[in-house]
């Protein structure tokens, strides 16, 4: 098979990035198994229970940068009982132990604990980059460990994680010796912040691209790291707020209008609306925007800003923003490819919401859009079918009514046709998330045309079992699908059990699948781990099998049920 | 049926359903179900979201009364600050939702202080002679001359005012 020497194939496998990729080529052959493991230097792996730490190591003795999930994606929603697993530790003391030359991490939602941190930054040393997303488990001793010790840091990124603030000096514990950063982003964090130490740690680098500030970062010290910083890329602005008739503020524009290389804004977590007009010189620049945690602007002042940002290819934006102004960004926005509105008033029933009409003017203005989540307030069958028409090339297509079951607003018929005309019309649909009223009939649409779909997000719908048939009958590329409060049962969960090993994880919560139907499954498939979650002030002395299960998670493992499970997760 | 879990029963009370065939039938609505307010699980957002939201529901709300002419739903029904008068130990409290502009809050309080009050923007020639002022604790923790800063800019960083004798300023 080999026409080549061993060196030639390992570097034309060099030019081989994609981790699918790497993938097929280690299945061609022993010898293209064996060259490729060990050239393999970023590791993928979506789910952390499903590999060891140890047989990781093993095959890829290379790996420099390691990606890890662990948690399900529900977790974000608060319901998985949070002691529920994807401790990091163990992987950090596996990888640390084998002496692998680790450079690159990057955890979504794990435990991280701070001896964990602090075992990264003794055990590394050419350790450059911590990417934390959706994290909990930490302070900012574990942070302080990081930069005090960690010399060759490239960059810190903390993106949205529970991290618990000990009032330390974390920024301080930069050594001056660290001129390296490129990227910083601390805009979780919710304690007070050193600014003159953070001054200092901006001034001394120069290769310094992206920085995100918390909301304990005041508008004058933002105009004194502007100033030293005038080549970011990605700025995330802690508090703007100040007098827009002061020095500061005037100081503050000058800035401003120096950074041109400005391509991508967030935060704002507290702001004046006063204040956002010194903002606007660079907008024109900008192709990305996240004001989603910026509920100070208004829908008036949104619209205004985003009048200026006509390069604009990612948006993530509040609903106060309105059907109106969802208008201008039609207008204004012809780059954008990707749109997040969240709702500004999640439990209220305000004007602030948005509706079909926003959203069929987006799909009118902007004939690149490929990726969408959007909170709204109604939808309609006719709305959706002219989005799907007007824009066929959504990967990721998230629609969320905000009152679950609630009908087409103007026929008050299921939204079946609505989502089956976007399913038959954007061919490449990688991702979807469905809401509001819907029978079995959205899941045959599904099932027949949805044929790149990779992850369904489902949430009261469907009729009976039939609906989670069609899914998983239909959709040969599903990885993940997540379930709730829909009434699918053992049937669904039982007709083709060997469809789980082909996908990663399927979640199903208070569905209508019983604690037998569960366990059936579990004998069938001794390679996926088959667990019942409950809340730990749920412990029952009668387990009757025909109970309705609240929580059930299955995953495909290699290694069997996890040890770490506390006590109320039963691994079946 | 059995049905375990908070979480789920919180849903099913918050849609006062009675029983699980009816569940696209009774969706009654937010408006009536108060158990909506104590969701965490729903809308599916995360909970750092849901927390600047909620903080920042009870906080900013004027900003938005006053540049969405069109929105008379309010989403927070008050804003109540504390007030003291140098040498009262007692003080009231003032929802500042109920105002609209420095000259509201000026004969609001002189009519609950019975006493005239300064206020340095615009001219007061008549006022010239008040005597007290007005101040303010801002998020920074500093007290301030009511009336520098633009009225919405006030609003969001207001903690509490105190009206102080004129010869102290």
């Amino acid at each position: 098979m080999n026409y080549f020497p061993d060196e030639v194939i390992d570097h034309v496998f060099d030019f081989v990035t994609s981790n699918r990729d790497r993938n097929v080529i280690s299945l061609v052959c022993k010898s293209w198994y064996r060259i490729e493991r060990l050239s393999r230097q970023r590791v993928f792996i979506g789910n952390c229970y499903a590999i060891s730490p140890e047989r990781l190591i093993a095959r890829f003795p290379g790996v420099r940068s390691l990606t890890l999930k662990g948690k399900p994606h529900f977790a974000d929603f608060n319901l998985v009982p949070p002691d529920w697993g994807g401790f990091v530790y163990p992987w950090i003391d596996a990888l640390a132990r084998s002496k692998v030359n680790l450079e690159e991490l990057r955890l979504k939602r794990m435990v991280v604990t701070d001896d964990g941190l602090e075992l990264i930054s003794r055990s590394f040393v050419n350790f450059k980059s911590l990417v934390l997303v959706s994290c909990e488990g930490f302070t900012t001793d574990g942070l302080a460990a990081i930069a005090a010790n960690c010399r060759f840091l490239r960059e810190l990124d903390l993106q949205e994680n529970e991290v618990e603030d000990h009032r330390g000096q974390w920024l301080n514990c930069f050594p001056d010796s660290c001129t390296s950063l490129v990227s910083l982003n601390f805009a979780c964090l919710k304690g007070d912040i050193n600014l003159a130490a953070l001054e200092r740690l901006v001034a001394r680098s120069p290769y310094l691209k992206s920085l995100r500030l918390s909301r304990a970062v005041p508008l004058d010290t933002l105009q004194k790291i502007l100033v030293r910083a005038p080549q970011l890329v990605d700025l995330g602005v802690g508090s703007f707020v100040h007098d827009p008739d002061s020095e500061t503020y005037n100081k503050l524009v000058t800035a401003i209008e120096k950074c041109k290389s400005m391509r991508s804004l967030s935060g704002f977590l507290e702001v004046s609306a006063y204040c956002l007009p010194a903002i606007y010189p660079i907008c024109s620049g900008l192709t990305s925007l996240n004001l989603s945690y910026a509920p100070g602007i208004p829908g008036s002042e949104l619209t205004k800003l985003i009048r200026h940002c006509r390069k604009l290819q990612r948006l993530w934006i509040l609903d106060c923003i309105g059907d109106k102004g969802l208008g201008v960004v039609a207008s204004s926005c012809k780059e954008l490819q990707e749109l997040r509105v969240f709702p500004s008033d999640p439990y209220g029933v305000g004007n602030a919401a948005v509706t079909e009409e926003g959203l069929v003017a987006i799909s009118r203005g902007c004939p690149k859009l490929n990726s969408l989540l959007y909170f709204c307030q109604q939808m309609t069958n006719a709305a959706l079918k002219i989005v799907a028409q007007n824009c066929p090339n959504f990967i990721r297509f998230r629609l969320c009514i905000l009152e679950p079951t609630k009908p087409d607003s103007s026929t008050n018929q299921p939204l079946d046709e609505g989502f089956g005309a976007i399913v038959q019309s954007c061919k490449g649909v990688r991702r979807l998330s469905l809401s509001g009223l819907l029978t079995d009939q959205v899941f045959n649409y599904i099932g027949t045309f949805a044929e790149q779909l990779e992850m369904l997000s489902i949430a009261f719908a469907g009729d009976n079992d039939k609906g989670m048939l069609y899914v998983l009958n239909g959709c040969k590329k599903i990885r993940k699908l997540e379930i709730r409060d829909c009434p699918f049962g053992n049937i669904a969960l039982l007709t083709d059990v060997g469809k789980y090993e082909t996908m990663r994880s399927l979640w199903m919560s208070s569905c209508d699948i019983t604690l037998g139907g569960c366990k059936t499954l579990a004998k069938k498939m001794p390679r996926l781990n088959v667990e019942i979650i409950n809340e730990n002030n749920e412990m029952e002395d009668c387990i009757d099998d025909e109970q309705k299960v609240e929580r059930m998670y299955l995953y495909r493992t290699l290694v069997g049920p996890r040890k770490d499970a506390p006590e109320h997760v039963w691994t079946l | 049926r059995t049905r375990r879990g908070d979480l789920n029963t919180d849903l099913r009370l918050g849609l006062s359903i009675v029983s699980p065939d009816a569940q696209k039938d009774n969706w009654i609505g937010p408006s009536v179900s108060k158990q909506r307010e104590q969701r965490q699980d729903w809308p599916p957002i995360k909970s750092l979201l849901r927390t600047t939201l909620a903080v920042a529901g009870k906080a900013d709300t004027n900003v938005h009364n006053v540049h969405n002419n069109d929105n008379s739903d309010r989403r927070r029904t008050s804003l109540f600050v504390k007030v003291y008068m140098e040498g009262v130990p007692i003080g009231r409290k003032l929802d500042l939702l109920t105002l609209h502009n420095y000259d509201d809050l000026i004969s609001t309080l002189a009519h609950m202080f019975t006493t005239s009050i300064t206020c340095p923007n615009g001219d007061r020639a008549d006022h010239a002679k008040s005597l007290h002022v007005l101040t303010y604790e801002d998020r920074e923790g500093d007290w301030m001359m009511v009336g520098d800063v633009p009225w919405e800019m006030f609003m969001t960083t207001v903690k509490r005012l105190k009206i102080t004798r004129a010869d102290r300023c």
